[in-house]
C-alpha cells in the first residue's frame, strides 16, 4: 500500500498524507484525553467504589476502609488522581484490577487480542456477503433480486446481536449429544460467534455498497469501459466496484466502535473471553482501573481504525486519479 | 404502511399492557413453575366441535424434568373480557377487565398460559407486555433528550465562527465513532449496581441521553447551514426579524422533517441497549420485568432447546420493533435503510 502511495510523488503526495495522518493523530490523541477524563470524572464523582460495597460487612471496619482506599489512592483529589492516572499510562501502567488482583493492562492486552481475531473476522464476513452479493446482483439484474436484497438489507440491519447470539446457543444446545456437536473454544463456535457479531455490520455494509455499486454501473466512466470491449466482470471489478468503495472504507472506520459495542453482548452470551465480557465483569465489580483501562483501549482502537481508514481512502482515491491520467 | 402498524401495535400493547396481561406480572404460582405454553383446543376429547375455546388443567408429569400432563377430564373454556385482578391502567383508570382468559375464576382453575411460566411460575406473557411497557417508556424518553440535547449542540454549532464549530464537530465526530455500549456501561459503573426501578429508569434516560446525541446534532447543523442562506431566511431577516425569532418560526418548521426520521431511528438503538444492559443484570432488575432480564433465562442450554419461542420471544419483539420503525422512517424519508445504528 505504501508503495503505491510513494509512486505518486511527483504529486507531493507524501507531504499531503503526512499532514492528513498528523491532523488525525492530534485529533485522535484528543479524543482519547476528553474520553478518559469525562470517564474518569464520571466514575470518580459519582460517589461509591469498589469498597463501598465493604460497609455493608459488619466484619470490615471503617479504618480498614479507609486504609484501602488510601492504598488504592482514592482519598486524593480527582484532577490530581486523573494526573497520577493519566501519567502512569503514559508508560504504560494502568494500575491493579480490583476484581482480578492483577496488572491491568497485561489483562486487557490479552483480551484485546480476543477480541481483535473475533472482529476482524466478523468485519471480512461483513465485506465478504456486502461484495458477493452486490457483484451477483449488478450481474444478474433482475428487479426481484434488487427487493431481495432490500428485504435481506432491512433483515440485518434490524436483527439485534442478543436474539443472533441467542440463536447461536440455541443452535449449539440443539445439537449437543449429536455428533456434530459445537463446543466452546472450536473453530465452528469461533466463526458462529464472529458471524453473530459481524451480521448488522454486514447489513449495513451490503446497503451501502449495493447502493453505489448500483448507482455506478450507470455512469459514463462504466459505459466507457463496456464500450472499450471489456468484459462485464472485468467492467464491475475494476472500474465500478472502485468507486463504489469509497462509501465502504468510510463505515470500515466507523464499524470498529460498532463492533466493540457489539461484542458486550455477542462474547458475554458465547463465552468468547474478549474486551467486551471484560467490560461486564468491570462494571458488575465497580472495577474502576479496569473500566477506565478498557475505555482507553477501546478509544485508541477506534482512533487507529479510523486513521487506517483515512489512509486507505487516500490510497483508493490516488489509484483513481492515476487511472484517468495513464 | 407495515412500519406504521407495527408500531402502532406496540404503542396499543405498552398503552392497555395492564388489559392485555391476564395475570399480574409478578404473582408466582408454586404448582406450575417452567411449564410449557398452553395449548388452546377447539375440539373435546369426544371428537366434536366446541364454539367457545378451552384449556385442559395440567399437573407435572415428571418434577425432574419439568415435564407437565393435561388432564382431560374438565374443560376450562376461555372468554374475551372476562374479569381478573384489579389493576390501574396507566396508573389511573382502575379496571379488573382483562381482554382474554380462563373464564372460571375459582383457585382449581388453571391459568391461561400463552408462552408458559418462568422457573417462579410467573406468566411469560403477562411479563413480556409489561417488559414491551417500560421499554417503549425509557427509550423513546432517552431519545427525546438525546434529541433536545442533539439539536440545541447542531444549533450552536451551525451558527457558531468557524474555530467553535470545528471543535464542536470535533467531539460530535468522535462520539459517533466510540463504542457507546462500552461508553454506558463505563458510565453505568459509577452508580450502585441494585438500583429501584424508578432510579433505574431514570439513569438509563439520562445515560442514554448523555451518549446518544452525536447523530442529531451532526445532521442539525448540516440543516441549519444549508438553510441559513435560503432566500426565506434572507427575506426574514430583511424585514427585520430578530434571530431567534428567524430560527424558532423558519428555520426549525423547515428542517423539521429529517431530524423527526432521525429521531425515530435513535429509539431502537436505545431499545436495544435498555436490553443489553437489563439483560447483563445492570438495568432494570427483578421482580420487575424488562426485555433484558426476561432474555436471561434463556441462557439456561435445557430450558433454551426445550422451548425456544418462548424464551427468544423478548428477543423476536425487539426484532419486529426494530423492524418497523426502520420502515416507518423509511415511508417517511424516502432513503436507504442503511443510515449507521450501533
Amino acid at each position: 500500500m505504501f508503495q503505491n502511495i510513494a509512486s505518486f510523488t511527483r504529486r507531493n503526495l507524501i507531504p499531503h498524507v503526512l499532514r492528513q495522518i498528523l491532523r488525525k493523530s492530534v485529533q485522535g490523541i484528543l479524543m482519547v484525553l476528553v474520553v478518559s477524563a469525562v470517564t474518569f470524572a464520571l466514575l470518580s464523582a459519582a460517589g461509591g467504589d469498589a469498597f463501598s460495597a465493604l460497609r455493608e460487612n459488619p466484619q470490615v471496619s471503617e479504618e480498614t476502609i479507609e486504609e484501602l482506599r488510601r492504598v488504592y489512592g482514592l482519598d486524593r483529589p480527582i484532577p490530581i488522581r486523573f494526573f497520577n492516572w493519566l501519567s502512569a499510562a503514559a508508560t504504560g501502567d494502568l494500575g491493579r484490577s480490583i476484581t482480578f488482583r492483577v496488572p491491568v493492562s497485561g489483562l486487557i492486552a490479552g483480551r484485546f487480542v480476543n477480541t481483535f481475531y473475533l472482529a476482524a473476522a466478523a468485519i471480512l464476513f461483513a465485506l465478504f456477503i456486502a461484495v458477493f452479493l452486490s457483484f451477483l446482483s449488478v450481474r444478474i439484474r433482475s428487479r426481484a433480486v434488487q427487493n431481495g436484497i432490500d428485504a435481506l438489507v432491512l433483515v440485518f440491519v434490524s436483527v439485534p446481536r442478543i436474539l443472533l447470539a441467542l440463536l447461536v446457543l440455541m443452535l449449539t444446545a440443539l445439537l449437543a449429544g449429536t455428533t456434530a456437536r459445537i463446543s466452546a473454544g472450536s473453530p465452528q463456535m469461533f466463526l458462529l460467534t464472529a458471524i453473530a457479531l459481524g451480521l448488522p455490520l454486514a447489513g449495513i455494509f451490503l446497503g451501502q455498497f449495493h447502493e453505489q455499486l448500483t448507482g455506478a454501473m450507470s455512469e459514463d466512466f462504466v459505459q466507457l469501459a463496456r464500450a472499450k470491449g471489456l468484459g462485464e466482470w472485468t467492467v464491475i471489478r475494476r472500474h465500478a466496484s472502485r468507486a463504489a468503495l469509497v462509501p465502504l472504507i468510510t463505515l470500515f472506520g466507523l464499524s470498529i466502535g460498532a463492533l466493540l459495542g457489539g461484542s458486550v453482548i455477542v462474547e458475554t452470551i458465547l463465552g468468547w473471553p474478549g474486551i467486551g465480557s471484560l467490560m461486564v465483569s468491570a462494571v458488575r465489580g465497580r472495577d474502576v482501573p479496569l473500566v477506565m483501562g478498557i475505555v482507553l483501549f477501546s478509544s485508541l482502537a477506534v482512533w487507529l481504525g479510523n486513521l487506517v481508514a483515512e489512509i486507505l481512502q487516500i490510497a483508493n482515491d490516488r489509484r483513481l486519479d492515476a487511472s484517468n491520467n495513464r | 404502511m407495515a412500519g406504521a402498524a407495527i408500531v402502532f401495535l406496540f404503542l396499543v400493547v405498552a398503552v392497555f399492557a395492564n388489559i392485555l396481561a391476564p395475570y399480574d406480572y409478578k404473582l408466582q404460582s408454586r404448582n406450575e413453575p417452567s411449564s410449557p405454553r398452553s395449548s388452546v383446543r377447539f375440539v373435546g376429547s369426544d371428537g366434536s366441535l366446541r364454539l367457545r375455546p378451552f384449556i385442559y388443567a395440567r399437573e407435572i408429569s415428571d418434577p425432574l424434568r419439568m415435564t407437565y400432563r393435561e388432564i382431560e377430564a374438565q374443560e376450562f373454556p376461555l372468554g374475551l373480557f372476562v374479569s381478573g385482578e384489579r389493576s390501574k391502567l396507566l396508573s389511573f383508570f382502575e379496571t379488573d377487565v382483562h381482554l382474554f382468559g380462563v373464564i372460571d375464576r375459582s383457585e382449581s382453575a388453571p391459568r391461561i398460559r400463552l408462552l408458559g411460566t418462568d422457573a417462579l411460575g410467573r406468566d411469560i406473557f403477562s411479563r413480556l407486555v409489561k417488559a414491551i411497557q417500560f421499554s417503549l417508556l425509557v427509550s423513546p424518553l432517552g431519545a427525546l433528550l438525546a434529541c433536545l440535547i442533539g439539536i440545541f449542540v447542531g444549533i450552536v454549532s451551525g451558527y457558531a465562527s468557524r474555530s467553535v464549530d470545528t471543535l464542536i464537530m470535533g467531539v460530535t465526530d468522535a462520539m459517533l465513532s466510540l463504542p457507546t455500549l462500552i461508553l454506558i456501561l463505563a458510565a453505568r459503573a459509577a452508580f450502585p449496581l441494585e438500583l429501584p426501578p424508578l432510579s433505574a429508569g431514570i439513569l438509563m434516560v439520562s445515560i442514554f441521553a448523555l451518549a446518544g446525541w452525536a447523530e442529531m446534532a451532526r445532521l442539525t447543523r448540516g440543516l441549519v447551514l444549508s438553510a441559513k442562506d435560503r432566500e426565506y431566511v434572507l427575506a426574514a431577516k430583511a424585514t427585520g426579524v430578530s434571530g431567534p425569532r428567524i430560527l424558532l418560526r423558519h428555520i426549525l418548521p423547515n428542517i423539521s422533517r429529517p431530524l423527526i426520521t432521525q429521531a425515530t431511528l435513535i429509539v431502537p438503538a436505545f431499545l436495544i441497549a435498555e436490553t443489553a444492559l437489563s439483560f447483563l443484570g445492570v438495568g432494570l432488575q427483578e421482580p420487575e420485568p424488562s426485555l433484558g432480564n426476561l432474555l436471561s433465562a434463556a441462557s439456561e442450554l435445557t430450558l433454551l432447546r426445550e422451548r425456544p419461542i418462548e424464551l427468544l420471544s423478548p428477543a423476536i419483539c425487539i426484532f419486529l420493533f426494530v423492524i418497523g420503525v426502520r420502515l416507518l422512517a423509511d415511508g417517511t424519508k424516502q432513503g436507504s435503510v442503511t443510515k449507521k445504528t450501533l
